[in-house]
């Protein structure tokens, strides 16, 4: 197989994003593997930022694919079902025209003792060169990075990171939110240092078993936002030692059990999903407990700042976590998540293959 | 094959003998197995002999040892265990007995003992027995059988001592057949699922929280019950085996105070190493800040399934609480608790590893490095592999005393603390290569180890 990222149709992605920084000032991606979002630099955020602006251009296209990854094999390994971010993914794969095979190892492979080694070698010889993967194990990625001959994408490992996640997440607020510092960006050059500085930003709910939130930690803390983490206090165990530490590195947040301190001047809101097994695990009392107390109303969003962006990763427990006016309601950028998931991935997986190098 | 007892002459080396207090320039003398002569330099004779080049010390003793045989010989056996033991200068280890079966009655202490004897290494064997049949928790084992068949003591390893009434009866039992009750302190109702010390580094790496009240609660639940024992058996001993926590070493320190019949030990990975380390930092305990994404330490990726062990990795506050311990006699012993796994159980999400790290080669590069840094004495780190775990085991040693003793076989290790050597799982004699120093140099080569008189490990030329 030759050079599948093809420099002229690279080029042209790239030429298409508006206002991109020219060619000497962009940063260079030089992950072979995305595994996690903490050792991303502001200016890789940025270069992440403005491929995704440069794939939303191409979605908007009568016919949305480029190709970009023909002749590429895509694999898609998840040990988790999860319909919408299998889809999401195979989606951008498509777009970018690589050839995707989907594996649903969840309880086959796994029960029948197969370990994750020899699945990951297994998938390679099959032609894998980008390998997606979800796994309940937390750092489960980075064991088959070190077999896997590609790269690998995390997808969701265990309570750890789930990065394109945090990445769309940046790019939706980014888009609501950084209209009026578009300018300041460009002087400031290609960084989201200060891209949501003096922007409150609410995360909502289970933190503790959130790979989600982990993720989002490291992406807004990078681009400056005043974030704020919120939930009862069974479900914040280990935050304040990490918001501590944080603020000696100079990437501050604030952990709190109260929604009304939490919520006032929020200028965005993300709740996360509440799973039953909480209860069993007897670290919340009742999922009605926890509406009252902690789901996101219309009457808790009114101490937000008004026009406040409502955000959650999905799936959502209506009437828990959320409720739904709240989540079909006009601050509800829910489904924008939606569909920059699929341009985000289509960004990065652009990226990773660019730092193979050709056979 | 049998090793013959061997004719040895070190002269001008830096001899530590705890048994007699004492470390300084010095030479001895072996003819045919038996220490002839040691000899203590002054003067003239012993100028330029200093505590940083060779050094010989008494063979060390290991009071937590797991060797996987029977049952699971892809980790380690007999022969390769007592090989490593060697290697890492120890004379005598005492094994665990969470083998398959378990060593809950006589006939699996004969097992492993005609294992040794086949493998022909001088290296002593001994071995605790479980506590329970099948280390189920339930039945109180074979205690008095094992104690005639020679155990050094009782253990359920691998697991705590399950509940507070079978550790009541264990503590009176063995009390009076004046062998001591070794407890592994967890409370599992809080480590269920555990993967990692509970704290910033956990947190980061969305890995479960493995709490140090864990430790403290069965640290105090052991030395309750011990209080409750004592009335009726004086004789009743506890040793608590690799505390971690700043939090249990503080009731150790109290209770030791009060004069309770307690003992404990460190190992060099809880002193040494931290929970940095599981997020991708390699650098010593005392070199730590806690936080290796603020200070650029991250130098390899995280999750490394060689670091997963029970207790785990703990805080740099921790880790530093264990020397402090070890420094102030609060813990009585250095223990490896050498934990040898095979490579497809270590070669897994680190959630599903097995805990464990192969610990008798490394142990005294470890101690050595604590000493560079200044913060161990070379004395107390000899004493911590020597009379300190002769003291908790009583009189079963085969040897005299954990001393260098004219008269006796020699039983000895001789090291190098000018030299380094690079971990590579080559170099370990043990089957096991989960250590997470792979790779890492570490100052202290051992040069040779003599064990009942004969030659037991002799490094190669250069
Ligand atoms: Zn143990």
């Amino acid at each position: 197989m030759s050079l599948v990222v093809d420099p002229a149709e690279a080029a042209a992605v790239a030429v298409s994003s508006v206002g991109a920084a020219p060619e000497s000032e962009a940063v260079a991606w030089r992950h072979r593997h995305l595994l996690d979002v903490d050792r991303l630099s502001g200016a890789e955020l940025e270069l992440v930022m403005r491929t995704t602006d440069a794939m939303r251009e191409v979605l908007a296209r009568p016919i949305a694919k480029v190709p970009t990854l023909r002749g590429r094999q895509v694999t898609i390994l998840f040990y988790e079902a999860s319909t919408r971010t299998r889809v999401s993914f195979e989606v951008a794969a498509k777009n970018l025209s690589a050839d995707v095979v989907n594996i649903a190892a969840a309880s086959s492979s796994v029960s029948k003792g197969e370990s994750l080694v020899d699945t990951v070698r297994t998938v390679e010889a099959l032609g894998a060169q980008l390998l997606v993967m979800r796994h309940s194990v937390s750092g489960a990625p980075y064991l088959a990075a070190e077999v896997f001959g590609g790269s690998v994408l995390n997808g969701g490992d265990g309570w750890h990171a789930h990065p394109t996640q945090a990445l769309l997440d940046l790019y939706t607020i980014r888009e609501r939110l950084g209209g009026e510092s578009q300018a300041a960006r460009s002087r400031a050059g290609a960084t989201t240092e200060g891209l949501l500085a003096g922007r409150k930003i609410v995360i909502l709910g289970d933190l503790l078993h959130s790979r989600v939130a982990r993720s989002n930690i490291w992406t807004l803390t990078a681009s400056g936002a005043d974030l704020w983490l919120c939930g009862p206090p069974t479900l914040l165990r280990g935050f304040e030692a990490w918001a501590s530490r944080s603020s000696v590195a100079g990437r501050r947040f604030q952990v709190t059990t109260s929604v009304d301190e939490a919520l006032r001047d929020a200028d965005v809101v993300m709740a996360l999903r509440i799973q039953r097994e909480r209860m069993a695990e007897g670290l919340l009392p009742s999922l009605r407990e926890y509406a009252a107390r902690y789901g996101l109303t219309r009457e808790r969003l009114a101490l937000a700042r008004p026009g406040a962006l409502v955000m959650h990763p999905g799936p959502m427990n209506e009437g828990v976590e959320i409720a739904p006016d709240v989540a079909a309601g006009v601050q509800s950028v829910i489904t924008d998540q939606v569909t920059n998931g699929v341009a985000v991935r289509m960004a990065v997986l652009y990226l990773l293959a660019g730092t193979q190098v050709p056979a | 094959m049998t090793r013959s007892p061997l004719d040895l002459e070190i002269s001008r080396a830096w001899l530590v003998d705890l048994a007699v207090g004492h470390e300084g320039p010095g030479e001895i003398v072996v003819r045919g197995g038996v220490l002839e002569a040691v000899n203590w330099l002054e003067g003239a004779e012993a100028r330029g002999i200093k505590p940083d080049g060779v050094v010989v010390a008494p063979g060390f003793i290991d009071l937590h040892t797991h060797l996987r045989e029977p049952g699971n010989e892809d980790a380690e056996t007999v022969a390769t265990g007592l090989a490593a033991a060697a290697h890492g200068g120890f004379t005598t280890v005492c094994a665990m007995p969470n083998s398959e079966p378990a060593l809950d009655e006589p006939g699996v202490l004969a097992r492993i003992r005609a294992a040794a004897l086949a493998a022909g290494s001088p290296v002593e064997l001994l071995a605790y027995g479980a506590v329970t049949v099948g280390r189920a928790g339930e039945q109180l084992a074979a205690l008095g059988e094992l104690a005639d068949a020679g155990v050094v003591g009782f253990s359920e390893d691998g697991a705590p001592i399950r509940s507070a009434p079978i550790l009541r009866s264990a503590l009176a039992y063995a009390g009076a057949l004046g062998l001591p009750i070794v407890d592994h302190a967890e409370d599992a109702s809080l480590t269920a699922g555990a993967e990692a010390n509970d704290g910033f580094v956990a947190t980061v790496l969305g890995l479960r929280g493995w709490p140090a009240a864990a430790e403290e609660l069965a640290v105090a639940r052991d030395l309750a019950v011990l209080v409750d024992v004592l009335r009726d058996v004086p004789g009743a001993r506890l040793h608590l085996t690799h505390l971690s926590t700043a939090s249990a070493l503080d009731l150790i320190r109290r209770a030791k105070a009060a004069g309770l019949p307690v003992t404990c030990d460190v190992t060099p990975h809880h002193l040494a190493l931290t929970d940095e380390w599981v997020a991708g930092a390699r650098r010593w305990a005392w070199e730590a800040s806690g936080d290796p994404w603020a200070d650029g330490a991250l130098v390899t990726g995280p999750y490394a399934t060689a670091l997963r062990v029970n207790p785990p990795l703990r805080a740099p506050a921790d880790a530093a609480a264990c020397l402090a311990a070890l420094v102030d006699g609060t813990a009585d012993a250095v223990a490896t608790d050498h934990a040898p796994h095979s490579e497809v159980d270590k070669a897994v999400e680190f959630g599903l590893a097995a805990n464990g790290i192969s610990g008798l080669e490394t142990a005294l590069g470890v101690l050595l490095a604590a000493v560079d840094a200044g913060r161990l004495p070379l004395l107390r780190a000899i004493e911590a592999l020597t009379t300190g775990p002769a003291a908790v085991i009583g009189g079963r040693l085969r040897r005299a005393s954990a001393g260098l003793v004219e008269g006796a076989p020699a039983d000895l290790v001789v090291f190098d603390r000018s030299e380094s050597w690079t971990v590579t799982p080559d170099c370990l004699s043990s089957r096991g290569k989960n250590t997470p120093l792979l790779g890492m140099e570490l100052r202290g080569r051992v040069l040779l180890t003599v064990a009942g008189g004969r030659l037991a490990y002799e490094a190669a030329e250069g």
